[in-house]
């Protein structure tokens, strides 16, 4: 028989600190009146969104204007709800929930049926093959690595084979699950530092306005499920550094190593993300207690369980994932080439913000504009930590880590403008900003109670709204391009706009009538549709395996050797050919891959020549053609034959 | 909720999943509420410590979700297909070893009990479906309404045997038919010209009707090439055309089946 006891309260020190919650007949006049507001208000908001999606389809130019009308028309009373000092506890977490479902809808409207970000055709496609083979660590073409960290697919599939819904379904309840466990993470781990409600709050509307937190963190992709796994890690790390000895310090430590062995499964750069915040805590606890101001039990607690998770890592990625290293670091390392080459007299390897941006003015002012704000707030942020001592050891110690994490910003904000390192610039935002909305939120909360006269009190509110607005619309802009926010006519070279049904159609004839699992030769926009849809194994090129040679090889001259006994021994079937390539610039600059040896000069890098060289050459039997996209069996044995 | 409640609704919910059909939605929600009981036996297994309502819904969520790759894994290491069946095996597997792991600990120091939880459970579920209503709506709208089309294309296809094609084909004297298929979409329907040519020479040109949204067989007659050489083959209906390669009848051979060959000197 079980027993059972009711609770007096959690944790003494924190709950003494909490706002006491309103008398339930007291509250709920306000969240009624709150409920009435937000119904509205996100009713609103959702037209406003659907009206930017048409603008965007029509081409109307409208739709930046109404997407962040609708935007703002719902989050800005939400705030207001959250940081209002009468809302109760239950109030705000609602407010919260329902800022969260609310900050997923313009993805959700932006991809209703199925996946169309890059990564999302690699997530899908390893899912539909959980499903139809059912096994885990499959190879997958389309973004190598990704078939190692199945901890994302296996848990749509899962989903989607228990319950009956299709993939995406399954994806886009995980996804939004994710989204909600990120922003009540993020609540939870502030409220391990700032014992505030409040101030807890306005920490997740701030981590709300990271680049990734709209589009990228919400994509089916494996960090969208990744990143909450991380926050939740730290807060249970938190809870296992704070927890009295014993028993319930080991709970909460075994809490943390399942979680961080769970974030591991799931994403390689937020597992390396966990261990380097990890390791910042550890780094400040071990600083404060050699100036005698931390308990020891504290630093050695997140040391062994560092340490531990480290052991999870390195041995996972060395066992499960060894293509891991070699996966990230071209990247890596052409980045800090790229910044070298930056630095120097040439100023090689720039890359110029906003460069043939549709995005209005507006948008790009307030991308740089976000950064001089993140500046100022964190000078503010490490004024107060000097000066203001708040909380027990593990909160200041939460605090200055945090503090550190933040730093990282601004560093990272440099690789911005090297090509190769734009993108893990913009990933590693969605760690750096955790520290910053961790420790900006205490100021904000300050300068609202700091205005005690109800005018300057408003006045504050409002600006500091506008300034979080500013940083919403900046960080977003510098995060994403307006083709993977916005619908809008099909564009070649864009990874989400350019799926016409063409492709899919060429895709769809292959799998009928030459079955999946094909080794093919494509472009990468050809490659996301064949590779998913499809079912086939595409590849488009590597510095190893040169396949865009084949489209590269001027009509009179021979493919490389090496090339063709690479396709023959490997047992390449087909090869696609995209007559696109020949008129239009790809619209992200990129062909087959970041690293490819193809020019980029504004004009199409091939002449239509190269592309139906095909028709001519005896080795290529072409078994498909609509126009743009054009299918050719290899024949090997047939390369050099005379023809008549 | 105690916990041998816990366990039995949670198996009860899996036992639902397995064996029935149908519903897929309401199979959802009894799915994401079997994970968060799993959830919860996660964290009293693990902490057994109480903790604020929405630190638990959080922490009781991100468990029972982890638990499906954690059981993927599992079964991937022992060899077992992922299946709807064996992954609800593997998770009752897991209720039961997590179970009995809370039930011994609450032998021993009880069952903490929270009171604010069942509200703060509505104070997160009530806004989710909410924000749910409003998400749903405002996708049935947006897709109701026009959109642009999409742009169209036809396309000419190897059909049959022909799209099996992977070496050059052994053409006998009579010529063969190609079987291939159009289809056309977006597009209005046109009459377009279907040639065949072997090497240069244009050997049949006629028009063809491209019927609009409609997918068709054709055969088309390729005649002989006229030497044992290798001829390029195409087949061509407006601006698309299917290429491969053939080879006419070796000039003491009168009539042939359609084979393939080797080369032949002086070609």
């Amino acid at each position: 028989m079980t027993l059972t006891r009711t609770v007096a309260d959690d944790r003494p020190g924190l709950a003494v600190a909490s706002t006491p919650e309103p008398p339930a007949t007291a509250s709920r006049r306000p969240a009624l009146a709150c409920a009435a507001t937000l119904v509205v208000t996100g009713a609103a908001g959702a037209a406003l969104l659907v009206a930017a999606n048409r603008a965007a389809e029509w081409d109307t130019g409208d739709q930046f204007g109404f997407f962040w009308l609708g935007l703002l028309v719902f989050t800005l009373p939400a705030v207001v709800w959250l940081v209002r000092r009468g809302t109760g506890a239950r109030l705000r977490i609602a407010v919260l929930t329902a800022y969260a479902g609310f900050t997923y809808l313009p993805k959700l409207l932006r991809t209703p049926d199925g996946p169309l970000y890059h990564d999302e055709f690699a997530h899908w496609r390893q899912a539909h093959e959980i499903l139809v083979d059912g096994r885990l660590f499959e190879q997958n073409p389309i973004v190598k690595v990704v078939g190692d960290f199945p901890g994302l697919h296996s848990t749509v599939a899962s989903i989607s084979a228990l319950t009956g819904v299709s993939i995406w379904h399954g994806a886009l309840i995980v996804l939004i699950t994710a989204h909600l466990l990120v922003v009540l993470g993020v609540f939870v781990l502030a409220e391990e530092i700032w014992p505030e409600p409040r101030t807890a709050a306005v920490a997740a509307v701030l981590y709300g306005l990271n680049s990734s937190f709209l589009f990228f963190d919400t994509q089916f992709g494996y960090e969208s499920l990744a990143i909450p796994l991380l926050v939740w890690t730290l807060v249970a790390l938190h809870r296992a550094m704070r927890g009295p000895a014993g028993r319930a310090r080991y709970g909460w430590s075994a809490v943390t190593l399942m979680l961080s062995a769970a974030t591991i499964a799931t994403h390689h750069l937020t597992a390396l993300g966990l261990l380097g915040v990890m390791l910042i805590l550890c780094a400040v606890a071990t600083a404060r207690a050699l100036r005698r101001s931390h308990p020891r039990a504290v630093t050695w607690t997140a040391w062994v369980l560092t340490v531990a998770a480290a052991v999870l890592v390195v041995t996972y990625l060395a066992v499960v994932a060894p293509r891991t290293a070699g996966y990230l670091d071209p990247y890596l390392a052409k980045a800090l080439d790229q910044f070298a080459g930056m630095a120097g007299s040439s100023g090689s390897g720039k890359r110029t913000l906003f460069r043939e941006s549709v995005a209005p003015w507006w948008e790009r002012y307030a991308a740089f504009g976000a950064q001089g704000l993140a500046g100022i707030a964190m000078a503010a942020a490490l004024w107060r930590l000097r000066y203001r001592r708040e909380g027990d050891a593990v909160s200041r110690t939460g605090a200055l880590a945090m503090f550190v994490l933040g730093s990282l910003y601004f560093p990272a904000a440099l690789l911005i403008l090297t090509p190769s390192g734009a993108e893990g610039a913009r990933r590693s935002w969605a760690f750096s900003y955790l520290g910053i909305a961790l420790v900006v939120a205490p100021v904000v909360v300050a300068l609202l109670d700091h205005a005690t006269r109800r005018p300057v009190r408003i006045a504050t509110a409002g600006a500091l709204l506008g300034v979080c607005a500013v940083a919403l619309v900046g960080n977003t802009a510098a995060g994403m391009n307006p083709s993977y926010r916005f619908p809008g006519p099909p564009v070649f070279g864009s990874d989400t706009r350019s799926a016409i049904p063409e492709v899919s159609a060429a895709s769809d004839w292959l799998r009928a009538t030459q079955g999946r699992d094909l080794r093919i030769v494509a472009d990468r926009y050809s490659g996301l549709i064949f590779g998913s849809y499809g079912g086939q194994r595409p590849v488009t090129g590597s510095q190893s395996f040169r396949t865009y040679d084949l489209y590269l090889a001027q009509p009179d001259r021979e493919i490389p050797p090496l090339l063709i006994q690479q396709l023959s021994s490997w047992n390449f079937g087909y090869l696609i050919v995209d007559r696109r390539m020949a008129r239009e610039v790809p619209e992200i600059q990129i062909y087959f891959e970041t690293n490819e040896p193809v020019p980029h000069d504004g004009k199409p890098a091939f002449t239509l020549g190269q592309l139906t060289k095909f028709d001519g050459t005896p080795w290529t039997i072409k078994i498909y053609d609509s126009g743009n996209i054009a299918i050719y069996r290899f024949d090997f044995a047939s390369l050099g034959r005379p023809v008549r | 909720m105690t916990t041998p409640r816990l366990i039995a609704a949670v198996l009860a919910a899996l036992t639902l999943l397995v064996f029935s059909n149908g519903l897929p939605w309401v199979f959802v929600a009894v799915c994401l509420a079997a994970l968060a009981g799993i959830g919860e036996l996660w964290l009293r297994a693990l902490s057994g410590e109480v903790m604020p309502p929405v630190t638990r819904i959080g922490l009781a969520a991100a468990s029972g979700l982890v638990s499906l790759p954690f059981v993927a894994i599992t079964l991937h290491a022992l060899g077992i297909l992922i299946r709807a069946r064996s992954i609800a095996i593997g998770l009752a597997v897991l209720v039961g070893v997590l179970g009995a792991v809370v039930l011994l600990r609450e032998r021993r120091s009880g069952s903490p009990a929270d009171p604010r939880l069942p509200r703060m459970i509505g104070a997160v579920a009530i806004p989710g479906l909410l924000t749910l209503v409003v998400g749903f709506l405002a996708l049935s709208a947006y897709g109701r309404l026009p959109h642009p089309p999409q742009p169209g294309y036809t396309s000419l296809a190897l059909a049959g045997w022909a799209a099996d094609i992977n070496q050059p084909v052994a053409i006998g004297a009579r010529g063969v038919h190609v079987p291939l298929r159009v289809s056309s979409a977006g597009r209005p329907g046109a009459t377009e010209p279907l040639r065949v040519r072997v090497g240069p020479r244009l050997v049949s040109g006629r028009p063809m009707a491209v019927a609009a949204d409609a997918t068709r067989s054709v055969e088309v007659f390729v005649p002989a090439p006229p030497d044992h050489c290798l001829h390029r083959i195409e087949i061509s209906l407006g601006a698309t055309s299917t290429v491969f390669y053939g080879r006419g009848p070796v000039a003491r051979v009168s009539t042939g089946r359609v084979s393939t060959g080797p080369g032949q000197t002086g070609c």
